[in-house]
């Protein structure tokens, strides 16, 4: 951890901050949710690092995706993920993000989320112990470090495709598009 | 307490089965035409509390079952005491092409979401219950996903794993 | 003159340094009385870094305004109190100004709030607004009593008489005055039992639930301004003031170290029962030192 090397903050405040700052929606977004509350009490206390949860998505950095998602908890998802501040990072908790898990052949769940939003990161594991959560705060700090953990520039090139598969996998989305979406016809109509 | 409820049930109700388990469970089944007056019957001989209502799908029979699991609050009168741990299951089959059934809800007005549930879950049709909309699903689905002829698995390979990828690299 | 521009442009930095370290210490302190390590102490300056390179997205003109309206009334509230020998703006209506702009913090928010289109803003302004109309009705009988015991409105003078005499924390009738303060002291601050206006579980943050980027920097920036100017309002007024700055700040830490003790501890109040609260024996215990100080000046 180079917290303290203040020759890095002076060339790159941007970057340092970022990595030790990392504010995590407090979104209970599936049964991964039950691993996160010793991190961040007294147990393994993730403040030391900089990582404490908010209630809000316009205060937040972090977005931890645990568990399983259905299709009625991505539409909270996107909405959420849509309304955080740039630079965001999303990790996916659990094997459920991954590749659908435990619900592989589910009727409800989605299978891939990078599919619907874009990761930096995946955690594997059903459930991940608490200190898998440290593991991934550091790959993160190292995927920031050099650059790679670029989520958002992706979803803001990818939009259009983004978008598409939203609507492919939840119907019509009564939100507008966050980024402007160029009209070409969609391929792949239910 | 048991003998005098079943003779109670047998001398009300014809066509009722009465199964008793040793550890003061009640299996009736009934047919599907009485079960709302076994119902009112037995809410009034002081089972209020109804715990559940489920359906099963008994494809090889090709019909539908209905069970509603009743038990009772307690109540602090001494005669009553040795109803606490009894638990009583009411089945009853209905058809299984174009299923349909009166709604429990002018009984016991908690059954409305189990009632919603088993609507789009297994296609069964409430009459009279007043808002029979969909409770946790979010699409349509051809067959219902609870039947047995229902396959997950081709489904998922029709819907969820003909989205595109978004970027080719996997991670 | 040049010390005095140099006096105004100083005190409100010194006052933010502070208020700074106080939050990042509250945090430590915090975490150290749960048992765990807790965030650097520069802590709120990495976040606050972090939150003016975040790219934010802005409700509308009155959202920006409200905000600075508030921010602009804490700084000029500091420059009106005295930081050990400090102080900048002292002869110019002392505690009337204080007690008057010292409200244009909730009200800054409220107005700010009103463009963001959030329900949680509106209940957490609200809450606000009101818990501000508990301590106010405490807090003026307090400063009445403090007035009229020393026969002046500056707080310079109060400060100096204090230390010719001694603190008016114990002495004779003010004592009741500076109980019934300290007693209303949380929900100046903010902090458990009184902070339900910013409840993360209940209200998602109440007033602070649109706010990111920029806008949560300038918002913890005032909360820092907020904490110091309690606290050094306190201290002036029942605590001796000091003749220099480091003692000052030595009391001016003992305070909110005992403040931090209370926050650990207490749960949340609905806002009924802070209200409730606040009007029963504080207000009681500052009435009854408002009258015997009227009783012995006459």
């Amino acid at each position: 951890m180079d917290r303290n090397q203040i020759t890095k903050w002076l060339k790159a405040p941007a970057k340092m901050a970022n990595k030790y700052s990392l504010h995590a929606i407090y979104f209970c977004t599936g049964c991964g949710i039950i691993e996160v509350p010793p991190v961040i009490t007294a147990r393994w206390d993730a403040e030391r690092f900089g990582v404490i949860p908010v209630a809000t998505p316009r205060q937040a950095n972090l977005f931890l995706i645990t568990g399983y998602v259905s299709v009625k908890t991505l539409r909270a998802i996107i909405r959420t993920y849509e309304q955080m501040y740039e630079p965001k990072y999303t990790v996916g908790f659990g094997s459920c993000p991954i590749n659908g898990g435990m619900y592989w052949d589910s009727y409800n769940t989605i299978k891939h989320l990078d599919k619907y939003i874009p990761i930096d990161g995946w955690i594997a594991g059903c459930m991940p112990r608490p200190e898998a959560i440290f593991i991934a705060v550091t790959h993160l700090w190292t995927l920031i470090d050099k650059e790679m953990a670029n989520g958002y520039i992706r979803y803001r090139e990818n939009y259009n495709s983004y978008r598409r598969n939203q609507e492919l996998a939840l119907g019509k989305l009564d939100w507008p598009p966050l980024f402007p979406v160029s009209d070409e016809p969609q391929g792949n109509e239910q | 307490m048991n003998k005098s409820l079943t003779e109670k049930l047998e001398s009300t109700f014809k066509d009722i089965r009465i199964a008793i388990s040793e550890d003061s469970r009640i299996a009736l089944t009934a047919e599907s035409d009485n079960v709302l007056a076994v119902l009112r019957f037995l809410k009034d001989a002081g089972f209020n509390h109804l715990a559940l209502l489920s359906a099963v799908d008994w494809i090889e029979d090709d019909c539908f079952e209905l069970c509603f699991i009743l038990t009772s609050y307690m109540q602090n009168d001494d005669e009553v005491t040795g109803r606490q741990s009894l638990h009583i299951i009411l089945k009853a089959k209905i058809p299984r092409k174009e299923p349909q059934f009166k709604t429990a809800t002018g009984i016991f007005s908690n059954a409305e979401p189990y009632e919603r549930e088993i609507h789009e879950l297994f296609g069964i049709k409430f009459e009279g219950h007043k808002r029979l909309i969909p409770l946790l699903l979010e699409r349509e689905y051809e067959i219902p996903p609870f039947r047995k002829d229902f396959d997950t698995r081709k489904y998922v390979q029709e819907v969820f794993d003909k989205i595109p990828s978004v970027e080719n690299k996997d991670k | 003159m040049v010390v005095k521009i140099i006096q105004i442009i100083l005190s409100p930095i010194l006052a933010l340094v502070v208020g700074v370290f106080f939050l990042g210490l509250a945090r430590k302190i915090m975490a150290r009385i749960h048992w765990r390590y807790g965030p650097p102490l520069i802590q709120p300056v990495i976040d606050m870094v972090k939150l003016f390179c975040q790219k934010s997205v802005s409700h509308g003109f009155m959202f920006d305004l409200g905000l600075i309206l508030s921010l602009a009334g804490s700084i000029v509230v500091v420059l009106f109190l005295p930081l050990g020998g400090i102080a900048p703006l002292s002869g110019s209506g002392g505690l009337l100004v204080i007690l008057y702009i010292m409200l244009f913090a909730p009200l800054g928010m409220a107005l700010s709030g009103g463009q963001g289109a959030n329900p949680n803003i509106s209940i957490g302004i609200s809450r606000k607004l009101i818990l501000s109309l508990g301590y106010e009705v405490p807090l003026l009988l307090v400063l009445l009593a403090v007035m009229t015991r020393y026969k002046t409105i500056s707080i310079v003078e109060v400060v100096s008489a204090q230390q010719s005499t001694a603190w008016s924390f114990i002495s004779f009738p003010l004592f009741l005055s500076g109980l019934s303060y300290f007693l209303i002291f949380p929900a100046i601050l903010g902090i458990r039992p009184f902070d339900t206006a910013s409840a993360p579980q209940e209200i998602s943050s109440g007033p602070m639930v649109e706010y990111g980027g920029k806008y949560l920097a300038l918002a913890t920036i005032e909360h820092a301004f907020i904490l110091f100017i309690s606290i050094a309002l306190f201290v002036n007024l029942f605590l001796g003031g000091a003749a220099n700055p480091v003692i000052f700040f030595v009391k001016m830490l003992a305070v909110f170290v005992l403040g931090l003790y209370i926050n650990a501890v207490f749960p949340r109040f609905r806002i009924e029962q802070a209200v409730k609260y606040l009007w029963k024996w504080p207000t009681l215990l500052a009435f009854l030192g408002l009258i015997i100080n009227l009783a012995m000046r006459s």
